[in-house]
């Protein structure tokens, strides 16, 4: 440093001054210039993508933090919050949040925006992970950009539909709430299709109006004939079948639920906004297809003087036994005026007139024009019970014969009214009653008792070998009485004794001639047993007749083809038997018999001199003892047959009572049995898959 | 005269170093304009240094950004003093200080100012000497970003303010090394 004085150069050194500045200037100053314009570009940059500013109002900002807590729209972030505050006044949250630009136009009014906070509920657990992360704030909106706004209001609860959500949303009307409320699921067989958005009034506060999102394809399942009805919680439902439990799954049993079907097809396509009703239940909704649920109705009154507990809007209108419409709404009216003034129960009917056969285009007016028509001819309405157990009521549209002069008058408010006529009301009670009374008075100890004893009855009988050889045994029986009726023995009866008649007259003859009389007495006494015996072989004839065809008439109504068929070809042979001429003719030949020996005797007796006559009466006696024996046989024949008789009467009647009584009893055991194995089948069902208690499956 | 490169001394006509053939200047003419220069860049490139986040940290779901000032409040207000101040000094006071010492240098040799020569030449070595130490909290946050790298449960990564603040430090450097000592000197020569 010190060198650089003496010589003095320093001037040389120091450039001149007239230099121009842009001479001097270093070419380092364009890094602060590049570093400037680097971060003045980036710093521009950064303005430029900052993003809208929007404020969302909320109740309360619970979990919301400024610079951490995002906007998300269909899970991508699209926004941070930038400041949480109130308003003036402290009413709201106002949240500030920055949203990307290129999603700021569509930040129209449809926008919507809520908090997504952890959720539990029956259906399930949503927004788990904002338990970790914090919550966000979800925006919706659809993908038309529109007039673009800044400001919005939050939900407090999450937006079920997404905008742009394919699907349809339809409106549904009921009659309360109870079944309906956010978030419920719509069914279709059993499959979550869609669900029920927040329930809301009606414009008029009769009904409850809820908007149904059904999501596509389901949505084309959708048709102007389909029903909804409610499905939630469970139901139990009397009738001729019994009871039945039906539960549905547990989320529809705490949300309730709403099912809908299409049955029938031909309905048109719906659009957006179709309006349906919610049915109480299945039934009552595939009832409904079958009329249109927004044709004309025809309404009319009918004045009760007696309660009407019991009848209910909804409760049935019938006529002649058919479903023609409802009770649409029960009041009191006051009828009459001053002293006369009655409070009567009126009962609004609505009619549907394609009910009462009249065609689809048959207005309301045709139809009051039939039902005046129908009253003057003696239409009266009248309450019955509808169920008897629950006391219900319908009200019945009869046609009564020789009914008092009535007219359907318009006279007493805005219905027509419809005459009435005595109700046959059964009061359950003393219904109830009477039955139990009449069940207790019946002897059923006693039959009981005599049931079991014929029960035991009929088993020994049963078990007895000898019962169940009986339809054997009659049948050989019958064969061979058949067989003994028809044979040539039997048959040669007349004949013979013809015979020994015509024997006996050539042995008179010869007596006569002979002039032989001899030991007569015993002769005699021989002949008249002989007589008394034939006369009482023949009296039994007809008994047996007779009884032959009481075992036949049995035996006809018994099933058994082959009895029938011997019985009535026994009958036959007997029949041939007794009406042989022969027979008939037997006693005539016997009384003329008797006449000629008596007139032999006499003759005899006159003549005298019998000697050698000795052996032809003891050849007679013989003939007439083998006639003896033979027509013995006869009531011996009959005793069997009247036996028999007895013992198949006994038998076929302890078959017949056999027959129903077992078959009752059988039938009995077999339901039994069938309700045993339900129940069995069921427990094993639930033993086996617990869980179809709670999901109904 | 002496090489800049290597200390060799010539004579003043001598315009080539005879040992590092190096070119030979009594003086840099532009040493003043490139200090200023480079001394400009670095403080611009420290703005978004301090206004942009340093880390960004995601632990489970959570996700933070924090500045240098942020992070020293942050640390305060754990508890951590100590290493708020290491931070505070090594990202805001160096450079700070430097911007500051080499402004100062800067200015006086303009003004020609014959004051505190010596002080000024030992300031001038101090921010040479502070110059690279600088750089620690670059590294703090490159190393961490390097180890930090656990997926979901826990991430580091550098922001935009770790590169503003990297240049930041080496434009400073840059314009202190810029920066001619010897023209504290020339102030009384031109005077004398």
């Amino acid at each position: 440093m010190s060198d650089t004085e003496p010589t003095g150069a320093a001037p040389l050194e120091i450039r001149p001054i007239k230099q121009r500045v842009w001479r001097r200037l270093s070419l380092v100053w364009l890094v602060p210039l590049i570093a400037l314009a680097v971060s003045l570009w980036a710093a521009w940059q950064n303005y430029q993508d900052r993003g809208t500013l929007i404020t969302i109002s909320f109740e309360n900002a619970l979990g919301i933090t400024a610079g951490e807590t995002t906007i998300k729209y269909r899970d991508v972030t699209v926004g941070e919050v930038e400041s949480v505050e109130f308003d003036v006044g402290l009413s709201v949250v106002l949240v500030q949040a920055r949203v990307d630009k290129t999603v700021a136009p569509y930040l129209d009014d449809d926008a919507q925006f809520w908090v997504v906070r952890p959720d539990v509920s029956v259906r399930g657990i949503s927004g788990l992970e904002t338990v970790l992360s914090g919550v966000y704030i979800e925006g919706n909106w659809d993908t038309d950009p529109d007039v673009a706004q800044y400001e919005f209001t939050g939900l407090e609860q999450p937006v079920l539909t997404r905008a742009g959500q394919r699907g349809v949303r339809i409106v549904l009307r009921a009659t309360d709430a109870g079944s309906v409320s956010a978030g419920a699921p719509v069914l279709h067989k059993g499959i979550e299709v869609g669900y029920l958005e927040e329930p809301e009034l009606s414009f008029d506060g009769t009904q409850v109006v809820v908007t149904a999102f059904i999501e596509a394809p389901f949505d084309r399942r959708i048709t102007t004939s389909t029903r909804f009805w409610d499905t939630s919680g469970f139901s139990v439902s009397f009738g001729t079948g019994g009871v039945s439990l039906n539960v549905n799954s547990l989320a529809s049993l705490i949300e309730g639920g709403i099912e809908f079907d299409t049955i029938v097809s031909g309905g048109a396509p719906i659009r957006d906004g179709e309006v349906f009703d919610i049915f109480v239940d299945e039934d009552t909704a595939r009832d409904s297809l079958f009329t249109d649920p927004n044709a004309e109705v025809l309404e009319v009154a009918v004045l009760f003087e007696q309660s009407v507990s019991g009848l209910t809007p909804g409760s049935e209108v019938r006529f002649q036994g058919i479903r023609i419409g409802e009770v649409s709404d029960l009041n009191a009216i006051v009828v009459g005026e001053g002293s006369n003034a009655e409070v009567r129960l009126q009962a609004v009917l609505a009619i549907e007139p394609s009910r009462l056969g009249m065609g689809v285009e048959a207005t309301t007016d045709d139809a009051l024009m039939l039902l005046s028509d129908f009253v003057e001819r003696g239409l009266r309405a009248r309450m019955v019970t509808g169920n008897i157990l629950s006391g219900s009521l319908l009200v019945e549209l009869v046609q009564i014969e020789n009914a008092l002069p009535a007219i359907l008058t318009n006279s007493a408010g805005l219905y027509p009214i419809v005459p009435t006529t005595d109700s046959q009301i059964s009061d359950v009670a003393a219904t109830a009653e009477g039955v139990l009374a009449r069940i207790n008075a019946l002897p059923v100890e006693d039959l009981m008792d005599g049931a079991i004893n014929l029960m035991d009855s009929i088993e020994t009988l049963a078990n007895d070998q000898a019962t169940r050889a009986a339809p054997a045994s009659l049948m050989a029986l019958l064969d061979e009485t058949r067989a003994l009726i028809a044979s040539e023995d039997t048959q040669a009866v007349p004949g013979d004794l013809r015979k020994v008649i015509n024997d006996l007259d050539a042995i008179v003859a010869r007596a006569t001639e002979v002039d032989l009389v001899g030991d007569l007495d015993t002769a005699l006494e021989s002949a008249a047993v002989a007589a008394a015996n034939i006369e009482l072989a023949t009296q039994n004839l007809p008994e047996i007749t007779e009884q032959l065809e009481a075992l036949t008439r049995k035996a006809n109504s018994l099933e058994f083809e082959a009895l029938v068929t011997s019985a009535t070809e026994t009958l036959a042979a007997i029949d041939a038997f007794i009406r042989n001429d022969e027979t008939a003719a037997l006693p005539a030949s016997l009384g003329d018999a008797l006449d000629e020996m008596r007139g032999f005797l006499t003759e005899v007796r006159q003549g005298g001199a019998i000697e050698n006559v000795n052996a032809a009466l003891a050849s007679a006696n013989e003939a007439a003892q083998a006639v003896e024996d033979a027509v013995s046989t006869l009531p011996a024949l009959s005793a069997r047959a009247s036996r028999l008789v007895a013992l198949t009467e006994e038998v076929i009647a302890s078959y017949g009572e056999r027959s129903r009584f077992s078959a009752e009893t059988l039938a009995t055991l077999r339901d039994i049995q069938e309700a045993a194995d339900a129940v069995y089948s069921l427990s094993r069902t639930i033993e086996r898959n617990p869980n179809s208690l709670l999901i109904g499956r | 005269m002496a090489c800049q490169q290597c200390g060799q001394v010539h004579r003043q006509e001598v315009q080539y170093c005879k040992r590092c053939d190096g070119p030979l200047q009594s003086r840099d003419v532009d040493s003043l304009q490139k200090v200023w220069a480079w001394l400009i860049a670095g403080m611009i490139a420290y703005i978004p240094a301090n206004l942009y986040p340093m880390l960004l940290t995601s632990t489970i779901g959570k996700h933070s950004e924090s500045t240098i000032i942020g992070g020293v409040v942050e640390l305060v207000e754990h508890g951590s003093i100590g290493i708020a101040i290491i931070v505070f000094v090594a990202s805001v006071m160096i450079p700070v200080g430097k911007f500051i010492a080499i402004i100062y240098l800067a200015v006086s040799v303009q003004r020609k100012s014959k004051d505190n020569r010596h002080e000024r030449h030992k300031v001038y070595e101090v921010v040479e000497f502070i110059g690279r130490w600088s750089m620690i909290d670059v590294f703090v946050v490159a190393i961490l970003s390097a180890l930090v790298q656990l997926d979901t449960i826990a991430t580091i990564n550098p922001g935009i303010a770790a590169i503003s603040f990297a240049m930041s430090v080496i434009f400073t450097m840059l314009s202190a090394q810029a920066f001619d000592a010897r023209l504290i000197w020339d102030a009384d020569r031109t005077q004398t």
